[in-house]
């Protein structure tokens, strides 16, 4: 008996020997520098919490994380509300929409296209003097000079969270599809008997049972999106332009570390963003089964 | 039995694992296997080195293996290798963008001691390139092969009808100045031409007559009159409407080398031609042979308002090399060996800096695409009067940098003194160690 127990260490060991290494070991080497001023070649020094008392009054680093959580909160509320809509039109009982096979991977599609393409393409498109969609307005007689896009904070804000969203409905979708498709249809009959119209029933049915699916949407979109990093890197040019506007963390980051050398800095920035990652995962965690408590409780 | 079949299928997946792992760690740096004295491993960032290492296997039947780094990838990559030593190249060749910072990182060899003594041939090289890879001691550490000096590219076609001559020493004279550079302007305009397919275009003059280095001894950020009168340059030229609102490599920038392109501004759509491209030695070859073909043939080459340089490739010795002499072999052949470089020099049309090979060849060269023109000598002629010295290892981030708040100034979304500001406070944000006042 004993025996065979130490077959199944030997079998877990490969994943944990790579996983001790490139996981786990970095990580804590990662701590080590952060209290170091690491610059790249070794000699660092040992210097206490400093670079963690810069991160705290470092304005980059919080106009950093304002941006971060601007452009995730517009993209997550246009892709969660498209994801429900479309979910709301698939699933419902009277429409009878054909081809959700078709949708879901039609949908699904911009989500396969590698991100540095994706900036190719809409680099193209949000062109200030050439870009397709500045033609198009211009034809249209929207507006009657051509808008630069990428080099105003709100519009390349706005753009950023826009790609995203066309990125990600898609992917949403099929989860909240799969969460409406597992109600039971007795609900749905049960309030159309009670009279309870299409409003009613998306949001006293659908939307209540439909909680652990938003739930696990969200906290992996906003553990994605605190990451955002490779769209705005490849917009413009990988600094932040226009303004700092498209500065988040993880380019913060990565531009401290492999730009301008503060290894250790940087260190201290990456652990400041997982511990916001945390905070975040964690109240949005609490917050939503709280309610779900209550709610129970009350009946 | 069952204990000989756990085992294996154990060794099967450790294997598949481990390799796994190897492969994208270490995919681009060949094999490691082999004594390792009689292969000669070189790492670079382009194809480039192709030929010479062809040249030198040839002669000194050494086995060359070159390792090829995109460039984005190319530090990151290189240093681990060479902080360690474990697969770690010979012979590797540094980039401008981090040369100043592999200098003083130790990790080439001192070419300056026994048995290199290369300053014993200092005078064989242009100055400035020689000067870069010297270590803050004044140590060399790399030399190159290349120099990469600019100018101004410009259309002769429009030169004549517009300026009534398309000599490049005559057109040189006009814009020996900022103040003459936005009068040819001026008369560009008039004609419905653009000057410059950007503002981007004139950074490279920014410098002024004055050249500072952006960070001095004393480790104090230097923001010069003359780089600081650039921002109110770069306006002008926007705000006078002389560009083509053409960013530097963007499709329309391309697209305005050989055809007239669109240009809309205050509600008005005109068609419009570039008269003229900023760009250094290599961006006859890289750039505007490549994208210029239709017009190939209207090209002259002539001096802006001061000289410039741009880009660069370096080499040296491995410090941790064992094999030394090999390397330094291969480091000889591609900067200080007149019979190769005079091939490479007449094949490529690279502008040399090792000046037993340039005053040989320099008086016959006739460059087609520039309509026979000698660019040779011209570009010679540049790098001679680049100041050597002002070169540091934060040019490339500080560069980006202050480009990106003179943006900010030129499209009027801040005053220059915020702008200037926001500059300084990224500066001393990215390199804390240095002194802004």
């Amino acid at each position: 008996m004993k025996k065979l127990d130490r077959y199944g260490y030997a079998f877990i060991a490969p994943f944990w020997v790579v996983f001790l290494t490139f996981s786990i070991y970095p990580v804590f080497l990662t701590l080590y520098y952060s209290f170091t001023n690491y610059t790249g070649s070794p000699g660092e020094e040992i210097v206490g919490f400093a670079n963690y008392a810069r991160l705290l009054t470092d304005t980059f680093f919080i106009e950093a994380f304002v941006n971060t959580i601007k452009i995730w909160g517009v993209n997550f509320a246009l892709q969660i509300g498209l994801a429900l809509l479309l979910a709301l039109l698939f699933s419902d009982l009277r429409l009878k929409l054909k081809g959700l096979a078709f949708f879901r991977s039609f949908f699904y599609l911009p989500n396969l296209i590698t991100i540095s393409s994706v900036a190719l393409l809409f680099g193209i498109l949000l062109d200030w003097q050439h870009g397709s969609l500045n033609m198009m307005l211009l034809k249209l007689g929207i507006i009657s000079d051509p808008i630069n896009w990428l080099s105003q904070p709100v519009t390349a804000q706005l753009s950023v969270s826009l790609i995203l969203t066309w990125m990600w409905f898609g992917h949403s979708f099929i989860i909240v599809m799969a969460g409406v498709s597992g109600i039971s249809k007795d609900f749905f009959e049960a309030a159309h008997i009670d009279g309870a119209n299409r409003w009613q029933m998306f949001t006293y049915v659908t939307l209540p049972l439909l909680k652990p699916i938003l739930l696990y949407i969200m906290i992996t979109s906003l553990i994605g999106g605190l990451q955002l990093f490779d769209l705005p890197l490849l917009l413009t040019d990988g600094i932040g332009a226009p303004d700092g506007s498209l500065n988040t963390m993880v380019l913060y980051l990565y531009n401290q570390a492999f730009k301008y050398n503060n290894y250790g800095y940087a260190a201290a920035v990456a652990y400041g963003l997982f511990l916001i990652t945390l905070v975040f995962s964690a109240v949005v965690f609490k917050g939503m089964f709280r309610k779900e408590r209550a709610a129970q409780k009350g009946a | 039995m069952r204990k000989l079949v756990s085992l294996l299928s154990i060794g099967a997946l450790s294997v598949g694992v481990l390799s796994g792992c190897s492969d994208s760690e270490g995919g681009t740096s060949g094999s490691n296997s082999g004594s390792k004295d009689d292969v000669l491993k070189v790492w670079s960032f382009t194809d480039e080195l192709k030929e010479p290492i062809k040249t030198y296997e040839e002669r000194n039947g050494v086995k060359v293996e070159l390792t090829i780094v995109p460039i984005a990838d190319y530090p990151t990559k290189l240093k681990p290798a060479l902080e360690s030593g474990v697969g770690a190249p010979d012979v590797f060749t540094g980039e401008i963008a981090f040369l100043k910072q592999w200098v003083d990182a130790g990790y080439w060899e001192n070419l300056s001691e026994d048995p290199y003594n290369v300053n014993e041939i200092a005078d064989d090289y242009i100055p400035y390139v020689f000067d870069l890879g010297k270590d803050s001691d004044g140590n060399v550490r790399a030399l190159s092969w290349q120099t990469t000096p600019g100018g101004v590219y410009y259309k002769r076609s429009l030169a004549k009808e517009v300026l009534g001559t398309d000599d490049p020493a005559e057109i040189g004279d006009m814009m020996s100045s900022m103040e003459g550079v936005f009068e040819v302007a001026e008369k560009m305009k008039e004609k419905g031409y653009k000057m410059f397919p950007d503002e981007g275009a004139i950074r490279w003059f920014s410098q002024g007559a004055n050249p500072e280095a952006w960070v001095n001894e004393n480790n104090e950020l230097v923001l010069t009159e003359d780089k600081i009168n650039y921002m109110d340059y770069a306006k002008e030229l926007r705000d006078k409407q002389y560009t083509a609102l053409a960013p530097e490599w963007s499709p329309s920038w391309f697209e305005g080398m050989s055809k007239p392109i669109k240009v809309k501004e205050g509600g008005t759509e005109t068609e419009t031609q570039v008269f003229s491209y900023v760009l250094p030695t290599w961006g006859l070859h890289s750039v505007l042979k490549d994208s210029a073909k239709d017009t190939a043939g209207d090209w002259a080459v002539t001096n802006g308002p001061s000289p410039y340089f741009w880009g660069g490739t370096w080499l040296g010795v491995y410090e941790g090399s064992k094999n030394k002499e090999a390397a330094y072999d291969f480091v000889k052949l591609m900067t200080q060996d007149e019979e190769f470089l005079t091939d490479w020099a007449e094949e490529t049309g690279d502008v040399l800096a090792f000046k037993p090979v340039t005053d040989k060849i320099k008086d016959d060269f006739s460059d087609e695409f520039l309509g026979g023109q000698n660019n040779y000598e011209f570009f010679l002629g540049q790098a001679d009067e680049i100041t050597p010295g002002i070169v540091t290892k934060y040019d490339q981030q500080l560069d980006t940098l202050y480009g990106a708040s003179v943006l900010q100034y030129v499209e009027g979304k801040k005053t220059k003194d915020e702008a200037i500001a926001e500059f300084k406070k990224q500066a001393k944000n990215a390199y804390p160690d240095i002194q802004v006042d």
